[in-house]
């Protein structure tokens, strides 16, 4: 278990080696350290979890050294291993293995940046080590360390093709919006250190438990600011605009980094930090709220998109809403659970779609798509097979993690049916625009000719995923049971009235999508025809008006101050100074005049002057 | 034989005074040749024979003479006493004696009080020899290098082809 | 040749003085370089002849000592001065002091 700190070096070193090769490396070099050092990173989080497991699932630190010392301020680089870091690290590990090795075949021949090949995977072995320490970090700054980490790596990653200024605004984007989120959380670290003196998680959690009582206002206030944080990076109402700008960056990309790991560090944050939200229901009660603002309103959003990775895009952040109102509703264990289902289906679907696109030449809009499923198999199979899970049908693995949140929400005392009807209406949407995109995609007549150019590279992992998709859910994550509060999955009666209505609802989606958009393919809001549809389907097409608004209330003004600005004031004040210099040099350059008798008319004058005052003081 | 003394002090302030308000180079340099004469005699009444000696012979028989040499070199005739003459007008004199004026007034001031007489001894060149080679012959030795160094400098400075040179490049 | 006077110290300083001070004036006031060069002569054998006062009133040979390295570097002065002023006269085809104000700001 010793090998812990082997876990985030190894993408750490593949990282260095290719930044500092600059390019020069040959393409198998790279993407053999590239892969190769996710992958060695992944066999070690089967050794270490291995031995883990074995010693009883007692949780584990190493400590690699100390940041500094500054009066009682001790941080240390530790890392922690319990059940929570280490579902987390396997599924950054193992999917992103998986991931790196499809996009060792996706961006072999990429024809925008050709040079880019060294550049991706080291931008991608980054963050894997970024994220990494997220999760092993045993103190907060650490944590912290790999929350700015993975924000950089997102921006360097959306911003890839960086050719097109308008990849370089939704990297920008991507940054200032989470950037928001993590100013909020980085106040509640602040508020956290001064109140309980430690930035050490499992130190400061013991400390919250003796200090605050239940219901106390310091925890509210904490737990918000940290929800904030959280909302930045996964990408919840109000700051979720930058999640589907951030489509730009490569498939990989997309499903690494905003599908199956860095959208879920808000997750992990709230997990982590769980004491918080049982000392106090009302910060947890607002995690809730804003998980299902947000699984409702991203589903809408998803039904009426006409990109395909837009619509994988919303539908994550559907999903992470789901998993932030289980946190919020008390079913800690059925979020890490469905987080970790949710990054086996998500990264399925993004690679699948990655293999379409690139089969039709980098088109994405699902409308000039069509009849796909003959010629491109694969992708279709694992299209089918994420799609499925997405939606929830029985005995998927999304299905034992959906249900099992759902239904725990319908249990929550304040508000249960609230939550469980707004959770149910968002599945009847996820079960429809999937079916949406499956149909859209690979059925009709083919708008767009396809030649299947995937290799073994980009096949395998698709494969792979398929079978975690399906069969993940069997894992049960027992692991977890001895970090989170409600002690392991609850158990439910899979056949009460309300889990078979839940069991259901995917399927009447399905059954309606095909009726609505298999047999008339189109847009069935389109069909409808009236006026008012189609303001409906513009306002649910922008995401809710959220940009316009952002638009109109900050960026308007904002940029309007700046403007106003534009001869900085702050500046004038050292203007000032330097031109009060400038003048006085003027002055005094006039006795500067080259003229030897001037000088010397000062000379003397100087000498009267030192003799009236040697005068003056010798004569009292 | 005191009076001898004020006499000569007249002599020297009169002339230098025609010194530094003469219009011809030459006229004036005579004029200093005998205010340093002047100033020789006084020597010689304070018992110090080899200053006056060593005025005589340096000062007014080997410097003046050298600005004789210089301003002979320059041709300073006619033309220069009408460019002195339009260059001396009386409103130059007003800012410099407003300094050295006062410089004099203070300084006669401070010397005011009870006079004090001086020796009535002569210091013989050979008390003066004692002193060089014994307390001041490191000054003595250093002034051998300041001249010699002047030498240099003014070996340098006075090359005729300094400036042609310049124009050739 | 073996007499001495006893002058008041005073009057020879203030002759002293006086010659100083027209010698500063002429510095002052002249335009031509050498009317310069000649007034500061001038100044420096006024400081020469308040030395050899001092020395008379104590009967010692110092003020005459002091009176000489004057004399070494008045000499010293003038040589290489009078190599600067035909240097100037020739660059600057003239005498004026103030024609070689090029050093200004």
């Amino acid at each position: 278990m010793d090998a812990l700190w082997l876990i985030p070096t190894f993408p750490l070193l593949g990282f260095l080696v290719l930044f500092l090769s600059q390019g020069k490396l040959p393409k198998i070099v790279v993407a053999l350290v590239g892969a190769g050092s996710i992958g060695l990173a992944a066999i070690g989080t089967l050794v270490v979890g291995n031995a883990f497991l074995e010693a009883g699932a007692e949780p584990h630190s190493q400590l690699l050294w100390t940041w500094m010392r500054v009066g009682d301020f001790v941080p240390e680089i530790r890392l922690y291993l319990d059940g929570l870091a280490l579902v987390m690290t396997g599924v950054i590990t193992g999917v992103g293995f998986l991931i790196h090795v499809y996009a060792t075949g996706y961006m072999w021949d990429d024809h925008e940046e050709p040079e880019g090949f060294s550049r991706f995977f080291a931008y991608m072995n980054l963050f894997v080590f970024a994220m990494l320490m997220l999760v092993l970090g045993d103190n907060l700054l650490v944590l912290f360390l790999g929350w700015e980490g993975v924000g950089l790596c997102s921006y360097l990653l959306i911003g890839f093709y960086h050719r097109n200024p308008d990849n370089g605004y939704a990297a920008r984007k991507a940054f200032v919006v989470t950037r928001v989120g993590d100013t909020f959380m980085a106040l509640g670290l602040f508020l956290l250190f001064r109140e309980l003196g430690t930035m050490e998680i499992q130190a400061s959690l013991a400390a919250a438990n003796t200090a605050w009582p239940e219901g106390s206002t310091m925890a509210t206030i904490i737990g918000l600011l940290f929800l904030g944080g959280a909302m930045g990076k996964s990408a919840q109402v109000p700051l979720q605009t930058w999640l589907p700008d951030a489509m730009a960056g490569p498939t990989p990309v997309s499903a690494l980094i905003h599908a199956a790991t860095m959208v879920t560090a808000g997750v992990y944050l709230i997990a982590r930090m769980h004491d918080i939200y049982v000392i106090s229901p009302e910060a947890q009660f607002w995690v809730a709220v804003t998980g299902l603002v947000t699984l409702f309103i991203s589903s809408f959003t998803a039904l009426v998109q006409t990109d395909i990775k837009r619509v994988l895009a919303f539908s994550t952040m559907s999903q992470i809403g789901y998993m932030i109102m289980a946190l919020g509703v008390g079913a800690w264990s059925a979020a890490v659970f469905h987080l970790m289902t949710h990054a086996f289906f998500k990264a399925l679907l993004f690679l699948a779609s990655g293999s379409v696109i690139l089969a039709l030449h980098h088109e994405q809009n699902m409308f000039k798509m069509g009849g796909l499923w003959r010629k491109l198999p694969i992708p279709f199979v694992s299209m089918l097979v994420g799609s499925v899970a997405l939606a929830a049908l029985p005995l998927t693995s999304g299905f034992f993690s959906k249900d099992a949140i759902m239904l725990t929400a319908a249990d929550n005392p304040s508000a249960g049916m609230v939550f469980w009807g707004g959770a149910a209406i968002a599945a009847f949407m996820t079960a429809l625009y999937t079916t949406r995109m499956i149909l859209l995609t690979f059925f009709g007549e083919e708008k767009t000719s396809a030649h299947d150019s995937s290799r073994w590279n980009m096949n395998g992992p698709l494969i792979i995923l398929c079978g975690l998709a399906l069969g993940g859910g069997w894992f049960g994550l027992g692991v977890v049971s001895g970090v989170l509060p409600d002690g392991g999955m609850t158990s439910h009666d899979h056949f009460s009235p309300i889990a078979l209505v839940t069991m259901a609802i995917p399927l009447l989606g399905i059954v309606a999508g095909w009726f609505v958009f298999g047999t008339s393919r189109g847009d069935s809001i389109q069909l409808l025809g009236t006026e008012f549809a189609e303001n409906v389907r513009r306002f649910w097409y922008s995401g809710w008006g959220f940009d316009w608004l952002y638009d109109r209330v900050v960026v308007v003004p904002f940029v309007a101050l700046a403007r106003m600005n534009k001869n900085d004031f702050v500046d004038l004040v050292f203007k000032v100074v330097a031109s009060i210099t400038r003048g006085v040099h003027h002055v005094l350059a006039v006795i500067q005049n080259g003229r030897l008798r001037w000088y010397a008319w000062n000379m003397a004058l100087g000498l009267v002057l030192v003799f009236a005052v040697v005068m003056w003081e010798a004569l009292g | 034989m005191e009076s001898l003394f004020y006499i000569a002090a007249v002599t020297a302030l009169a002339s230098t005074v025609l010194v530094v308000t003469g219009k011809n180079a030459s006229h004036a340099l005579i004029y200093l040749i005998v205010s340093l004469l002047s100033v020789a005699v006084i020597f010689f009444l304070l018992g110090a024979p080899f200053a006056a000696a060593l005025e005589v012979v340096v000062y007014a028989g080997a410097i003046v003479v050298l600005f004789l040499f210089v301003v002979m070199m320059l041709n300073l005739g006619k033309g220069s006493v009408a460019r002195e003459s339009a260059w001396l007008r009386p409103s130059m004199w007003v800012l410099p004696s407003l300094l050295t004026v006062p410089l004099f007034l203070g300084l006669v001031y401070v010397l005011s009080g009870e006079p004090v007489q001086t020796g009535g001894v002569m210091v013989g060149p050979k008390a003066v020899g004692t002193q060089l080679f014994g307390p001041y012959l490191l000054a003595v030795e250093l002034a051998g290098i300041l001249l010699l160094a002047a030498l240099v400098g003014a070996y340098h400075l006075g090359r005729r082809y300094l400036s042609e040179r310049r124009e050739e490049v | 040749m073996n007499f001495a006077l006893s002058i008041p110290l005073e009057h020879v300083f203030v002759l002293a003085v006086a010659l100083f001070c027209v010698g500063l004036t002429g510095v002052l006031v002249r335009r031509n370089v050498m009317f310069v060069l000649m007034s500061l002569e001038v100044m420096m054998n006024a400081c020469g002849l308040a030395f050899v006062a001092a020395g008379a009133r104590w009967a010692q040979a110092d003020g005459q000592i002091m009176f000489m390295f004057i004399l070494a570097l008045a000499a010293a002065e003038v040589a290489v001065a009078l190599g600067i002023v035909l240097q100037l006269s020739r660059r600057f085809d003239s005498l004026d002091v103030d024609a070689a104000d090029e050093m200004h700001s």
